[in-house]
């Protein structure tokens, strides 16, 4: 089965601050025998004629953002079947707001987005968020990190991530974070996320169709888990 | 720029502060600035300036460079103000201002230097306006506060002043796009021996070309994003350097600098392609307003790099190394991985990166670990990593995620029982990479290090 599973990571070249790529490496670890795919800017994404299992974008710098949701325009309809065929989505950090309604920046210029989510983003480049995070998605306690310009705003109640327990939701007011449709999920946490909460990890594997997966190392990122989530949890 | 009676009030009230700090023996590099700011915030605008100024910023280097411009103006006479003890930011810089300033508020000196930290540059760069500014260059730095280098870059390039002349490594294609309108010099490094042709760092931040989004193809890599490249498809490229490193006579400690068809050599401080940089951005520097080399390299040949960044003893038969590698920097940390597995011999290193502040208070943001080349430790001639501290299960993991012999690593909280587990059968060098703010504890490691060695405890 996992020779069969087919990961495509999009535009590592750019989309891969904050050492977001880290996330793949690990799932690399974790599924050596699968077929990973890296997608640079100027190719056709992989996912447009051909079926994949795994679709990660990682956080990118704002000026990359336009160029991104430029590239994915054409291919919105499919990235919408995907999700619909129950593909997952890892979208991490600002990846998020490309699929969202717009992008709104600081002099109130709005940058259209994707739309298939709807919230828009404020960006407020003199202010740096930094946070750390405990929510719950589906019953497990995930743990991470937040440093972000923007916020997201809108409705999200019926499909957000993960409900927080200490930190922030998409914005300051909100205790959901992210999207979550389907396998779709989109978080502005930053950071080797699938390193840092290997039960996650593990539930996302099962998502693609293996049974009890054995990570790489998995008795050190789970004692590295369980005394990040007690610190986290005494803070 | 005519003077208000609130920049009055502020400037007499901060300066007044500067004695009584001084009376009771605290320090007065920052407070008197962020006073005066607080009370006047258009201080730094009104407040007198020198006539020249010159200014360092950059990711890396800019301590060590403005220490080396000012040591070579020193000792060829010239009077000037600088913020070497005090904060790079407007605080700082404001704080040295009262300093050197007569009553009536204007500069008793001429000439200034100072170190500006990038992020500064949206308070400083308005009211104070560099003749010269040295970017020495622009990589990820911490993520909480930096973000990413374009988030910088556009940050310097939006407030540098028109009239400031750039001083630019030029083989830092993010550096050389600085402030495009400016007047500019550019430095650099010819292609040397270790050079390659692809990258082997994890941090790369501009391998497709800004202006076409082509895939920038490199002529050579030095490390990261540091080399020199042309876009295939349009005339983006590295720039003409001015001042070029032509050859580095490693084995002699010398360099040779061509400027207009005119080549020098230079005595190098060591072989740290980091310090050769930054003396190549002193020269530059020097060299434009018009020192010439008979007064620069006989003091830029007697400079030594402070301990607190770097020191090397002999203890016994074993060289004791430590390096300064500052925690949320994955360039500053991944230099100094590369530095320990180039160096000759067998090697035990020890890796004390986290941060102590965020250790006692919080919990550090790890992320920038997997920026950082840990990669770089998986080399055959470092027999031993030993690493303790909060963060210590997160190393054992990204080491492990750098695919290091688990065998070879000691990974515990406790930092001081660490040197018990130091295994010094077959080392000829044990290195001490540290972050900034763990002066005291490298100091213990190290003196627990020396006293094994003498002992023969091995």
């Amino acid at each position: 089965m996992e020779e069969k599973l087919k990961i495509e990571i999009l535009f590592p070249e750019f989309c891969n601050l904050y050492g977001d790529i880290s996330n793949m490496k690990y799932l690399k670890k974790c599924l050596p025998k699968a077929t990973f795919i890296e997608t640079a800017f100027d190719e056709e994404p992989c996912f447009v004629k051909e079926e994949v299992n795994f679709i990660y974008l990682g956080p990118m710098t704002e000026s990359r953002q336009e160029k991104v949701i430029q590239k994915l325009q054409p291919y919105k309809e499919r990235i919408k079947e995907l999700i619909e065929k129950n593909v997952i989505f890892l979208i991490t950090g600002n990846a998020l707001e490309i699929f969202g309604d717009a992008i709104e920046t600081e002099d109130g210029n709005k940058i259209e987005a994707l739309g298939i989510f709807h919230l828009h983003a404020k960006r407020d480049m003199l202010h740096r968020h930094n946070s750390i995070f405990i929510g719950t998605w589906e019953e497990i306690k995930v743990v991470g990190f937040k440093s972000q310009f923007t916020f997201s705003y809108g409705e999200n109640s019926n499909n957000y991530f993960a409900k927080v327990e200490k930190g922030v939701g998409i914005n300051k007011e909100t205790n959901l974070e992210g999207i979550q449709e389907n396998n779709f999920i989109g978080t502005y946490l930053i950071g080797p996320i699938l390193i840092l909460n290997p039960y996650l990890t593990k539930k996302l594997i099962e998502k693609m169709g293996i049974k009890e997966p054995k990570l790489a190392f998995e008795e050190d990122t789970i004692a590295a888990y369980k005394q990040r989530l007690k610190e986290f949890q005494s803070l | 720029m005519k003077k208000s009676i609130r920049f009055y009030f502020a400037f007499y009230l901060a300066k007044i502060s500067i004695i009584a700090l001084k009376i009771i023996r605290r320090d007065a590099s920052q407070f008197p600035g962020k006073l005066a700011i607080t009370l006047c915030p258009n201080f730094l605008e009104q407040i007198g300036k020198p006539k020249t100024i010159i200014a360092v910023t950059g990711t890396n280097g800019k301590t060590t460079v403005c220490n080396m411009i000012e040591d070579c103006l020193k000792e060829n006479g010239y009077d000037f103000i600088d913020n070497q003890l005090g904060s790079n930011t407007n605080s700082g810089i404001a704080s040295t201002f009262i300093k050197g300033a007569k009553l009536s508020g204007e500069q008793k000196k001429e000439l200034a230097v100072f170190e500006i930290d990038e992020r500064s540059s949206i308070r400083v760069y308005p009211y104070v306006k560099p003749t010269y500014l040295i970017c020495t260059n622009l990589f990820r730095d911490s993520l909480m506060r930096n973000a990413h280098t374009e988030f910088i870059s556009n940050m310097l390039s939006n407030n540098i002043p028109k009239e400031t002349k750039l001083i630019l490594n030029g083989d830092d294609l993010i550096v050389s796009n600085l402030a495009p309108e400016n007047s500019r010099i550019y430095f650099g490094i010819n292609r040397l021996e270790t050079d390659t042709d692809t990258c082997e760092n994890i941090a790369r931040d501009i391998i497709v070309c800004p202006k076409c989004d082509s895939k920038l193809e490199y002529d050579f890599v030095r490390y990261n994003h540091i080399g020199r490249a042309h876009c295939s498809k349009c005339d983006f490229a590295s720039p003409h350097i001015d001042y070029e490193v032509t050859n580095i006579d490693f084995e002699n400690k010398t360099m040779t600098i061509k400027h207009e068809e005119k080549e020098e050599q230079y005595n190098l401080i060591n072989n740290n392609i980091i310090n050769i940089y930054n003396m190549l951005a002193t020269i530059t520097l020097l060299q434009e307003i018009g020192l010439t080399k008979e007064q620069i390299n006989p003091i830029l040949r007697k400079q030594k790099i402070v301990d607190t960044r770097y020191s090397k003893e002999i203890v016994g038969n074993i060289e004791l190394i430590t390096q300064l590698a500052k925690g949320m920097n994955p360039i500053a940390c991944s230099r100094a991985f590369d530095y320990v597995r180039k160096e000759s011999g067998n090697k035990a290193v020890f890796i004390l990166l986290d941060d102590l502040h965020e250790a006692a208070n919080g919990s550090e943001n790890i992320a920038w670990h997997y920026d950082t080349d840990f990669e770089f430790l998986k080399d055959d001639s470092i027999k031993q990593i030993l690493t303790a501290g909060a963060r210590y299960l997160d190393t054992k993991v990204r080491l492990q995620m750098a695919d290091i012999d688990m065998n070879k690593v000691v990974c515990q909280r406790e930092e001081m029982s660490l040197v018990e587990q130091l295994n010094l059968e077959g080392i000829d060098k044990v290195f001490i990479l540290h972050d900034l703010y763990s002066m005291d504890l490298k100091n213990e490691i190290k003196e627990q290090v020396k006293k094994k060695i003498e002992e023969g405890d091995f």
